[in-house]
């Protein structure tokens, strides 16, 4: 996949060209602009800008690190960006707290789910919506497990008891439940953090059949994260490439390929190596000035 | 696993034959499985074998002035275990509790009497600071992220330290509990059955927040993926702040309810830290994992139960009063073993992958 002819010295800068930033925003439900976020030393967003419309499956690519999770998590409301603005449906938008990303409409599903092993597949898909009776704020779990049962049956997963604890499910059935709670809620922003992680391959073929499904019905927008360009290609209409805290490519899947985003991630492989290798080569510079002086 | 449950059971399994038969008439063998798998239900027949054999072995052990002896050595316990099993469900533990049930009462004798705020006006003024304590030690595991051991002992130390400062190190008589007592030292401890009434209301009122209420739901989650709840929006910090003032609230309780009883207020740190001790026993014993993520309330009442059974029953057999705490510390780790066993017959039982 890597070009021979290539000359080594052309290694394309982090912001590659093909970011195409859109100067309209009118069909934008979401805007992320200029968001940088650090955790102490580590940079782990620069400056992202990334633009997701109604009905799109935006799928978020990048390098282990390379910052796509934290920025699902500001988007979420769990965490906080130092610096840059976003809109939601032309409106600005802060989220104070995942209920209140939540009651916005935007919900999220983490890479590592946010299940409750000791509840049961009920509790945890009502977790934060749970159903209660009115006065006494007691719980409904009569109405919880036949909603639920609703639920899953619509999105078409296979749960053949919603009152076991979820701890007694296999890594597919987990996963599925955390995108059913998900799907379940009122929001039309979804974001879904490696969905497929821990799925095999019939699993997983369930997960993108309930993302194609969604998009269909065109109610809502999906941000989602992937490691499989194969899976990217065909579950997304779009694709945004993080590297090294900024987007290095934004696209449409039908104008991309595996090819082209394996090549950005090798050539982002041989830019950092070098880098690396000019930074000791620098200090060992360094180090022989000192012992001369 | 079913061996547990199979080597009671006289005739071989009558498993399932007929499926749908046995659905709706449960066998025996399923009957008792059901008991076995509640999470209480191996120190229920712990402490029933326990209370049989006690039976059996003195004339005394099952009569009704036999019970009243029994009460305060359970009665007290199991609120302060109810209290507590909501902060080992966090995951957490909490050791102040044994200076709440010291400060409590030394603070009440000086809210009533020395500040002349009356008998209820001070206990709820009490309670209020005892909460106060617990949200503090909310504050330091939650927010500040000081493990729960070292918070909770610094305040153990501290606020048995402020009861032996502001009480002088002398017992004083406690308001409200000179013979004979009015309506306000029977309620508040003083009765016979005082505590007991108090306790079951606690223990089943405690209950129902955790297994019926999203308090409870909260606490279970926390204890169970701290990091998930928070992701799918859970006010970690609060429900864990709460916690530790509920737990606060009760041992706050429990010290004021057995001064009166006594009617004298005990400046005595190292009477507390035994309480404290027997309170978390009894909540570990009853099926709260120290752990997090799981735990029972009936279950601590049920443990404390046991454990009461256990020192009277030993003192009525004539132990010798040397051997008691021995033989408590060998029925703990008997009973705890048998807990192991019989939760994981549990999760064998129904986990079907």
């Amino acid at each position: 996949m890597v070009d021979p002819a290539e000359p080594p010295g052309a290694i394309p800068p982090a912001e590659a060209p093909d970011v195409v930033a859109p100067a309209s925003a009118a069909d934008d439900v979401l805007r992320v602009e200029h968001i940088a976020k650090r955790f102490g030393p580590v940079t782990a967003l620069r400056d992202v800008n990334l633009h997701l419309k109604k009905g799109e499956v935006l799928g978020l690519l990048g390098d282990n690190g390379a910052g796509k999770s934290t920025l699902i998590k500001i988007i979420s409301g769990f965490q906080k960006q130092d610096s840059g603005e976003m809109t939601l449906r032309g409106q600005p938008y802060a989220p104070k707290s995942v209920d209140d990303a939540r009651a916005k409409g935007i919900d999220t599903v983490y890479q590592d789910l946010a299940l409750i092993d000791e509840l049961s597949v009920y509790h945890n898909l009502f977790l934060r919506r749970e159903r209660v009776f009115r006065p006494v704020p007691l719980l409904n779990n009569r109405q919880m497990k036949r909603q639920a049962r609703t639920a899953l049956d619509e999105i078409g997963i296979n749960i053949p008891q919603i009152d076991v604890a979820v701890a007694r499910l296999s890594g597919g059935q987990r996963q599925a439940i955390a995108v059913a709670r998900t799907v379940n809620g009122d929001a039309d922003i979804i974001l879904l953090d490696e969905p497929l992680a821990a799925m095999g391959a019939k699993e997983g073929a369930q997960i993108l059949d309930l993302v194609a499904r969604l998009k269909d019905e065109g109610n809502v927008s999906i941000i989602m994260i992937l490691h499989n360009y194969v899976h990217v290609l065909q579950a997304c209409d779009r694709v945004s490439m993080i590297q090294d805290g900024v987007i290095a490519l934004d696209k449409p899947t039908s104008e991309t390929s595996v090819e082209e985003l394996t090549d950005i991630v090798v050539n982002e492989y041989r830019r950092a190596r070098e880098e690396a290798h000019n930074e000791e080569a620098r200090e060992a510079q360094a180090r022989q000035g000192q012992e001369a002086g | 696993m079913a061996s547990v449950a199979g080597g009671a059971a006289e005739t071989p399994p009558a498993a399932p034959k007929d499926p749908e038969h046995s659905l709706r008439v449960p066998s025996r063998r399923q009957l008792l499985q059901r008991v076995v798998s509640l999470r209480e239900g191996s120190i229920i027949v712990v402490t029933i074998v326990t209370a049989i054999y006690f039976s059996a072995n003195t004339s005394s052990f099952f009569t009704g002035a036999n019970f009243e002896t029994l009460l305060p050595y359970f009665a007290p316990f199991a609120i302060l275990a109810a209290g507590e099993v909501f902060v080992m469900i966090l995951g957490e533990i909490d050791l102040s509790i044994g200076a709440m049930y010291l400060f409590a009462p030394i603070l009440f004798h000086k809210l009533a009497t020395s500040a002349g705020m009356g008998l209820v006006p001070g206990v709820i003024a009490t309670l209020l600071v005892v909460m106060a304590v617990g949200a503090l030690n909310g504050f330091f595991v939650a927010v500040v992220g000081i493990n729960s051991f070292v918070t909770t002992l610094a305040m153990l130390f501290t606020f048995e330290g402020l009861a032996l400062i502001i009480s002088h190190g002398t017992p004083v008589p406690t308001p409200g509990g000179q013979v004979p007592l009015d309506t306000f030292g029977k309620v508040f401890g003083g009765g016979i059955y005082s505590e007991l009434i108090w306790a079951v209301a606690i223990v089943a009122i405690l209950q129902v927040v955790l297994t019926f209420t999203r308090w409870g739901l909260y606490t279970v989650a926390i204890g169970s993926n701290k990091l998930g709840a928070a992701e799918a929006g859970v006010q970690v910090k609060l429900v864990m702040i709460r916690n530790y003032m509920l737990c606060a609230l009760t041992a706050g309780l429990v010290g004021i309810f057995e001064a009166v009883r006594s009617a004298t207020v005990q400046p005595d740190p190292a009477g507390a830290n035994e309480i404290l001790f027997l309170a978390v026993a009894a909540g570990v014993i009853g099926g709260t994992l120290l752990t997090g993520g799981s735990g029972t309330v009936v279950g601590a009442l049920i443990g404390a139960l046991f454990l009461g059974i256990l020192k009277d029953g030993l003192i009525l057999q004539g132990v010798n009063a040397n051997y008691l705490l021995f033989y408590t510390g060998l029925a703990v780790i008997v009973a705890m073993t048998a807990n192991v066993y019989v939760g994981r017959a549990r999760r064998g039982h129904t986990g079907s992958g």
